[in-house]
């Protein structure tokens, strides 16, 4: 018992329910990110290189709204909401629809070109600089014991949870979910059940758009927001994504919260001389995919092998 | 005439990187996202031999390309067991630890306050620190590459590479090891990269991480794209036209927080409108059995 | 009710079908045979909208479908059985079932679990179950049936779906001799029921015994079109097979 006690101090263990709280955080950023990334590959098949950026151009939207527009928070998130659905839509119809059925590796060329054009709209009308959303008073923390933690951080960490709900509902007990299933599944038996491909591509594509811009205005408020930001994260959901198990949902999600784990107690725990410096944080993904890629392809959170 | 010089000196840089590039990603079709990171490591090397360790041009030539060939065939190790999207992942993944490494590892590379005050290279006793003189050794590298990756192309070698493409299986059926013909053509695409890093190095004399960004990449796809994929000449011509594009926009007055996004800007519209028009031609799908 | 005439279609630089006509009327069944690579599966995909021809057209009771996609023309009535296995292994033997069924219901009537239609398709899914005695196993997910049971499904989930054409692929592949006659008991319903079949099969037996036309299929064209005890006895057929 006190020997346990002793390694705990010697290791920081002190921090653990912090790190526990921050990997929280960070795995349901992660999460709201992800979901639509993975939805987009199951059932439209495509890597969409650009879904960070096009996370970012709605956070830099709502940021427009709020901070220079000066509209109420309400106003702006509807605002950005519509303005994220029809860019959503011209994303299908100009990036991805005319190419993906001539070959797999077009899609991923366009969404290339598409996430360099909203990268470099962005930067020439906000700046290169980092904006900041206000989020007031949420921003101060509260102290539960050892740890700490912002209503906005509980925001972050609800919301995510309540649209965990809704997306089990949604993919398990409706029709649009069983479709949304069927498709990624089987898409060419789906077809033969004339479940409506490119409508039900739309409406994936967008409802995953916008989930995701509610991450970047998160991510907003939380920190900041720079026009370079979209790649980081479209990794992040990547690393996920391999993590779980390519177009498996559920996988992915749990891959968010591993990665959410793995990255805060890497940087976070004192290991000593061998400590990894924060700035490896981002690298950490990186590596776990390549290491997930070499043992597992197939995704290491996915209990059941794919049958191809 | 000093501008035309710097032109053609980046001109040249160029036609190195994408020709290069254009071996895996047009003649090989291995959608390799990681060739921005082996002309990061050539230029790296560069820097490093030349400020820390003192090294001559023709070492520090070697060595880049040396590493940045060694780097490509780690890569290939583990991105070659891979096919389609789980390829274009691994290798994205590989350029992102090279950034991660070149911003983070500072004790070497001193993050991204860069590594300054790279001499140019001494050849004969004579420092090239005049850019014109520099232009022709660059010159000469640009046509001897180009010579050996021309003969790359058109080699057995570069048919094997070719074939694999279209029809993996048959390939293998004729006998070839498509595993080990992949990697040697990831390793003389790497090395030509880590060439161009290295002169690209010299030329600027000062390298920080934000040269070998994620938008440089999705330039040389541009290039490679806009030549037609596995084209030599179509290649050559396309880094012309595209490192060249740009260059009236130097004369508009623009403060440089807008220039380098157009810069951008421009060449991403460039890409998709070509893909747009020759998507039934571009990267046709493997034939299915 | 299905007319098919002169599909031209290449995949890569192969010319895969090489002017291939036919024309089945309602309630037919027709056999397919032919060599492996001799563009059987090919013709399907064709049919199905998969892949598009270059040249040739078809069209489902007068209506010229060649470029509808394959969504819609499932709309219209061609099903599908693929050769290997077109069932969603991930969903439960129900889920397939009313899957299919909710696709004619429309996504917004069958929307939630609880509404009257979505009640009514549960029950109907029921029903299709117990026609290939897979009402035991509803909740099972479908990828842990075995071979036949997995056709089985197959078969009567485009029943159920209310396919009119019927484009079946090998459907005893990977199915054990004695969940056959099953199968083959399933596709004779079909028939009873007035659908239009086509059947892709390498085993002549099988074909015949449902089959009263056979397409011999090579390289890309129909060269028989005959009764079954006809194309058995043709030297044709010897040929493509064993070689002359």
């Amino acid at each position: 018992m006190s020997r346990e006690i002793q390694d705990a101090t010697l290791w920081g263990m002190d921090i653990v329910p912090q790190l526990l709280v921050n990997a929280i955080i960070t795995g349901s950023i992660y999460a709201l990110v992800a979901v639509g990334f993975s939805l987009t590959y199951g059932v439209l098949k495509i890597l969409n290189f650009a879904h960070g950026h096009l996370m970012m151009t709605g956070a830099y939207l709502f940021y427009f709204f709020t901070v220079e527009s000066a509209l109420s928070v309400p106003t702006a998130a509807l605002a950005t909401c519509a303005a994220t659905l029809v860019i959503a839509l011209l994303t299908l119809l100009i990036f991805v629809n005319p190419f993906d059925r001539y070959s797999p590796m077009l899609p991923l060329v366009t969404t290339l070109a598409l996430a360099t054009i909203l990268e470099s709209c962005v930067s020439m009308i906000f700046g290169v600089n980092v904006k900041a959303l206000d989020s007031g008073s949420s921003a101060e923390s509260i102290q539960f014991g050892s740890v700490f933690i912002t209503p906005l951080q509980v925001v972050i960490a609800v919301t995510a949870l309540m649209m965990l709900v809704l997306i089990a509902f949604l993919m398990h007990s409706t029709s649009f979910g069983r479709r949304v299933r069927a498709m990624s599944e089987r898409l060419a038996a789906a077809q033969a059940l004339a479940i409506n491909s490119p409508a039900m591509k739309g409406l994936v594509f967008t409802l995953g758009t916008v989930l995701s811009v509610y991450a970047g205005i998160m991510i907003g408020y939380e920190t900041n927001l720079q026009p370079t930001m979209g790649h980081g994260y479209t990794m992040k959901a990547l690393a996920a994504m391999i993590l779980g198990g390519l177009g498996n949902l559920w996988g992915t999600i749990l891959g968010c919260y591993t990665l959410g784990v793995l990255e805060n107690f890497a940087v976070g725990l004192d290991f000593g001389a061998y400590s990894l410096p924060a700035g490896y944080k981002d690298a950490f993904a990186y590596f776990i995919i390549l290491v997930v890629l070499l043992i597992r392809p197939e995704g290491l959170l996915s209990f059941r092998r794919r049958v191809a | 005439m000093e501008y035309i010089i710097h032109l053609a000196i980046l001109v040249g840089i160029y036609l190195i990187l994408a020709q290069s590039f254009n071996l895996t990603i047009g003649l090989g079709r291995m959608f390799n996202l990681a060739h921005v990171a082996s002309y990061a490591l050539g230029a790296y090397v560069t820097a490093l031999a030349s400020t820390e360790l003192e090294m001559g041009f023709g070492r520090c030539l070697i060595s880049s390309a040396l590493v940045s060939g060694l780097f490509a065939i780690l890569l290939g190790g583990i991105a070659l067991r891979l096919a389609g999207d789980y390829f274009a992942i691994g290798t994205l993944a590989f350029a992102s630890i090279v950034s991660a490494l070149l911003i983070n590892w500072k004790s070497v590379t001193k993050g991204v306050l860069g590594i300054p005050g790279i001499p140019r290279p001494e050849i004969g006793g004579v420092a090239l620190y005049d850019n014109l003189q520099f232009g022709y050794v660059v010159g000469v590298l640009v046509i001897v590459s180009l010579t050996v990756l021309y003969f790359v192309f058109s080699s057995p070698f570069g048919r094997v590479l070719r074939g694999q493409a279209e029809d993996q299986l048959a390939m293998m059926a004729l006998g070839r090891d498509v595993r080990l013909i992949n990697t040697l053509g990831f390793f003389i695409a790497s090395a030509f990269a880590g060439v161009a890093g290295a002169l690209f190095a010299y030329y600027i004399n000062y390298i920080d991480p934000s040269s070998f960004s994620f938008s440089e990449m999705v330039f040389l796809v541009t290039i490679v794209v806009v030549g037609s994929p596995g084209s030599f000449w179509g290649c050559v011509v396309a880094t012309f036209f595209l490192v060249l594009l740009p260059e009236p926009l130097r004369f508009v007055d623009l403060p440089s927080s807008i220039l380098g996004p157009m810069r951008q800007l421009l060449h991403s519209i460039v890409l998709l409108s070509v893909v747009w028009f020759n998507r039934a031609k571009l990267f046709p799908a493997q034939r299915e059995v | 009710m299905l007319e098919v005439s002169d599909l031209h279609l290449k995949i890569g630089d192969a010319l895969i079908l090489n002017g291939v006509s036919f024309s089945a009327q309602a309630g037919d069944s027709i056999g397919i045979i032919g060599p492996n690579g001799s563009g059987k599966t090919t013709l399907f995909n064709c049919l199905s909208g998969f892949v598009l021809p270059f040249q040739g057209s078809v069209s489902l009771r007068g209506e010229n479908i060649t470029h509808t996609p394959p969504y819609l023309r499932a709309e219209l009535g061609v099903g599908r059985v693929f050769q290997s296995f077109g069932i969603f292994r991930e969903m439960t033997v129900l889920e397939n079932l009313v899957v299919a069924l909710e696709s004619r219901a429309g996504v917004l009537r069958t929307f939630f679990p609880w509404s009257t239609t979505s009640r009514m398709i549960r029950a109907q899914a029921k029903e299709f179950a117990a026609q290939v005695k897979l009402d035991g196993k509803l909740s099972q997910r479908a990828g842990m049936l075995s071979g036949g049971q997995m056709r089985l499904l197959e078969i009567v989930r485009a029943l159920a779906f209310g396919a009119e054409v019927f484009l079946l692929d090998e459907p005893t592949a990977g199915v054990s001799p004695k969940m056959k006659d099953e199968v083959a008991a399933l596709i004779s319903h079909v028939q009873t029921l007035g659908k239009t079949t086509l059947i892709i099969e390498h085993d002549i037996n099988f074909v015949q015994s449902f089959s009263k036309r056979v397409l011999v299929l090579d390289q890309g064209r129909v060269i028989l079109d005959d009764s079954p005890e006809n194309v058995r006895k043709n030297d044709l057929l010897r040929e493509i097979y064993f070689g002359k």
